[in-house]
């Protein structure tokens, strides 16, 4: 006889949220990614549609990143001082669908480039790099209140993902994003609880559900990931029983979480490209929609298990 | 070892030490109360008072943390000292009777952060008048963890003992005042407490009730002559002790269950004691469990910025218009504000968030109104401007107030859920809910509720009591079959150790909202 197998019915559905616009669109993007839209947990293709894969997006600086690790920055040889040239290579060389722009050099410690700088060179890469684009501030809570608003002002249109904002601090990125139609990463501290509120208090103020994405902050392997494994998986079982203030996608990044183990950061090996890729690999299967990573070959090992893993035929 | 000899100004009271007393201690041995929530670890920063002797220029110094080295001068500045808050206040009984014969009682109430006591004449069965004031123990710490691990210092026991002894005596001295009566002709003392306040009253080693097992010395204790305890009534009075639980389930919450009813009740019902140590029962005829959420003593007005307890002048309720911010309220007797108390809080954090000023995180969003300033941390609101107070400041609440009220009404609404879903029912399983606390004279239960303190339960199977553990307390006194009940409690009810439940946390987490993260928990507050 043959074994039954039990499928879970789900009456929930991770919201769906587009990176980009195109000039139809009114923005100046040559392309779009979407995200979400899953109304069933990883790869059970068989219990929910899951419209959209997990997206990669490779991470470029405003400044050297001069604290990373040798293994890492020889992959981008000489670009690491151009953000443009830097771009380029990842767009030709690694087939990049999507950038995620850290303005680090906007941080009183790396070097405090002003708002008016930032502003600028925003609006210089949006002409320069036609890909669909994530912004992160510079991690000061005090500097991205202003700097993260004016960004926004200035990529006006092009439906970025803008982020992060946090529980303390939230209000007035959350209101120029609405006004400029982007879509807003709201960080929590590894906590099913803390995400929700956020994500109410967000909505409260009047940007709708389907334009937050969730960074449910991450421990790279070794570090911590069963932990939010576990505050991840919880956060998406909640989302498909349909509690709508958890039913965002998730981003995670990837890069910035494996490349501070000590492990990868070993010389003449690749060990640091594999603990991003394992890393990576363990959080799709908890729910990671869209994952922010560092090295060019561990990006591409992860896009290759991707589409293994929704090769279903 | 030398001996050296400290003043404290301006009470101006003197003490000789030895060398390398602290001056927390020396002022503590002499009767000057210092603010100390930490009880002498260096860590809160309340004991700060200016010190000066032959070799120091004046300075400001953690009274906790310096040593007397030579004869010292020590100014307590007014934010230090406890002396502040030594008013007792009286109420008197509706029909105030003068006490018709010589034949009077005391009940008592010994909360961590109050004492309440009430006079009773025992012959008419009738309560005179009650007084209330802030437990002088708070000088070793806000909470009883921190008192309990000060009984472990030298002398530690001997001046808890004889701060809640001085706080009992005091307040039972004015009641005699009041009444004109000699503290002789009261000859019977009945008192309710929580397990480690009747340890510390009885002066018996409260060690053991946060170590190893939990398991406090003893839980029940033998009527005995209220003088050996060093309470001074007559020399032949007598003091009963209503028995405790276990280590945090005292018998406070015995005598909430015996005078709430919730022993005898035919349905389900819970009693939730809103105090520092916020005991929570539920059960009816047939069985009882109870457990203590350590909630801290914000709904008693204690460690906020405008906080007080339930006295003449305190705001207990407020409704804000949500145009333009302007707002009424009403103090208790209708006095000249003079602070906020807890079911004030509660009316006014519900209304502050129903018109928008705060988020349902807590924090203040709304802009541009002359209400809203800036604070030393974050911002304020101003509930009573200085001109209309009886106070020289105004009467505000900061976002650290909110903060702390929010993380007191999660601690009781998380113990809540965890208890009744331990004991598979539902929410809405409760028929009757009894409120105990000293918050005020009313409660506004909607406001509680849309806070989210309380379930969301119709609000016709809500009932507010008061000080409950006090009108046990009374019970006890006037009967002795009511004292076998209690005793009866004291061994049928079943203690839930929320510390060692790991549920406990994450139920706390996501009560750290208003109302509620999961909204579901309150469908009547849905838009």
């Amino acid at each position: 006889m043959a074994i039954q197998i039990l499928q879970e019915k789900w009456q929930g559905q991770v919201s769906l949220v587009t990176i980009g616009a195109t000039k139809e669109e009114g923005g100046s993007r040559s392309s779009v990614i979407k995200i979400g839209g899953e109304k069933s947990l990883p790869a059970l293709f068989k219990e929910g549609e899951i419209p959209h894969k997990p997206k990669v997006a490779l991470e470029i600086w405003d400044i050297h990143p001069s604290e990373w690790p040798e293994a890492l920055s020889k992959a981008y040889k000489d670009t690491l001082d151009d953000p443009f040239l830097w771009a380029k290579k990842c767009i030709k060389e690694y087939n990049a669908e999507c950038i995620c722009l850290r303005l680090q050099g906007a941080h009183p410690d790396f070097g405090d480039k002003s708002v008016e700088d930032e502003v600028s060179f925003i609006k210089e890469f949006l002409r320069k790099v036609n890909l669909p684009l994530i912004i992160l501030g510079s991690g000061d809570d005090t500097k991205d209140n202003i700097l993260l608003p004016a960004c926004s002002e200035a990529a006006k249109g092009e439906r970025c993902l803008i982020g992060s904002v946090t529980q303390d601090n939230y209000k007035d990125t959350v209101t120029s994003v609405i006004r400029n139609g982007h879509s807003l990463i709201a960080e929590s501290p590894i906590d099913v609880n803390i995400a929700k509120q956020l994500n109410m208090l967000i909505s409260d103020m009047g940007l709708s559900l389907e334009r937050i994405v969730i960074n449910p902050t991450i421990g790279a392997l070794g570090y911590g990931l069963e932990y939010a494994y576990s505050i991840m998986e919880r956060a998406r079982l909640a989302a498909l029983s349909s509690d709508k203030t958890v039913a965002s996608p998730f981003v995670c990044f990837i890069g910035q979480e494996a490349w501070k183990a000590k492990e990868a950061k070993a010389k003449d090996t690749n060990q640091g490209v594999m603990w991003e890729t394992i890393t990576a690999t363990a959080l799709i299967q908890a729910g990671a929609d869209l994952l922010v990573m560092r090295h060019p070959l561990a990006a591409e090992k992860v896009n290759k298990y991707i589409d293994k893993l929704f090769d279903t035929e | 070892m030398k001996k050296f000899r400290v003043t404290f100004y301006p009470a101006n009271k003197s003490i000789d030490v030895t060398q390398g007393t602290t001056i927390l201690s020396a002022a503590l041995s002499c009767g000057v109360y210092i603010n100390s929530v930490c009880a002498g670890e260096g860590t809160c920063g309340k004991c700060k008072v200016l010190v000066s002797g032959k070799t120091k220029e004046k300075e400001s110094i953690l009274a906790c943390q310096t040593a007397v080295n030579e004869n010292t001068t020590v100014e307590v500045p007014l934010e230090t000292s406890l002396d502040l808050d030594s008013r007792i206040d009286i109420t008197l009984q509706e029909k105030a009777i003068t006490p018709s014969c010589k034949h009077l009682g005391v009940a008592l109430d010994i909360g961590t952060t109050t004492v309440s006591a009430r006079l009773i004449d025992l012959d008419n069965k009738k309560g005179l008048g009650t007084a209330i004031t802030y437990n002088r123990q708070a000088s070793f710490g806000a909470d009883v963890i921190t008192r309990i691990i000060y009984t472990a210092q030298k002398d530690g026991l001997d001046k808890l003992h004889n701060a809640v002894i001085s706080t009992i005596n005091r307040i039972i001295g004015s009641l005699a005042l009041e009444f004109k009566i000699s503290p002789s002709e009261i000859t019977s003392v009945s008192c309710a407490g929580n397990t480690t306040m009747i340890h510390l009253l009885l002066k018996i080693d409260p060690a053991y009730i946060r170590q190893g097992a939990k398991i406090p010395l003893t839980n029940s204790m033998p009527l005995q002559k209220a003088q050996k305890a060093g309470i001074g009534i007559n020399k032949d009075g007598s003091l009963y002790c209503i028995p405790s639980v276990a280590n945090y389930i005292g018998g406070d919450a015995v005598s909430g269950i015996l005078s709430s009813g919730l022993y005898k009740a035919k349905e389900l019902s819970i009693l939730i004691d809103i105090g520092t140590n916020g005991e929570i029962a539920v059960g009816n005829e047939e069985f009882i469990v109870a457990c203590a959420a350590s909630a801290g003593p914000a709904f008693e007005g204690s460690g906020l910025q405008c906080g007080m307890r339930a006295s003449p002048g305190a705001i207990e309720k407020i409704n804000i218009n949500p145009k333009d911010f302007s707002l009424t309220h009403k103090t208790i007797l209708n006095a000249k504000p003079l602070g906020i108390c807890g079911s004030g809080y509660i009316s006014l954090l519900s209304a502050m968030l129903t018109s928008g000023i705060i988020d349902r995180a807590g924090k203040i969003t709304a802009q541009k109104n002359e209400r809203i300033r800036k604070a030393e941390y974050g911002q304020e609101f101003i509930v009573a401007p200085k001109e209309e107070t009886q106070t020289e400041n105004d009467i505000v609440i900061t976002e650290a107030d909110i903060e702390n009220l929010k993380r007191t009404k999660a601690a009781i609404y998380s113990a809540v859920a965890l208890l009744i879903k331990h004991m598979n029912f539902k929410i809405s399983d409760i028929k009757n809910v009894f409120i105990s606390g000293g918050l005020g004279t009313s409660l506004d239960i909607e406001s509680a509720v849309g806070i989210g303190l309380l379930p969301d339960l119709e609000r016709e199977r809500f009932f507010f009591l008061g000080n409950s553990s006090l009108a046990g307390a009374e019970r006890v006194l006037l009967s002795s079959q009511e004292k076998d009940l209690a005793e009866a409690i004291g061994k049928k009810v079943t203690y839930f150790d929320l510390s060692s439940e790991p549920k406990y946390m994450d139920e706390y987490m996501a009560a750290l909202f208003f109302p509620h993260t999961d909204l579901s928990k309150f469908p009547s507050l849905k838009k």
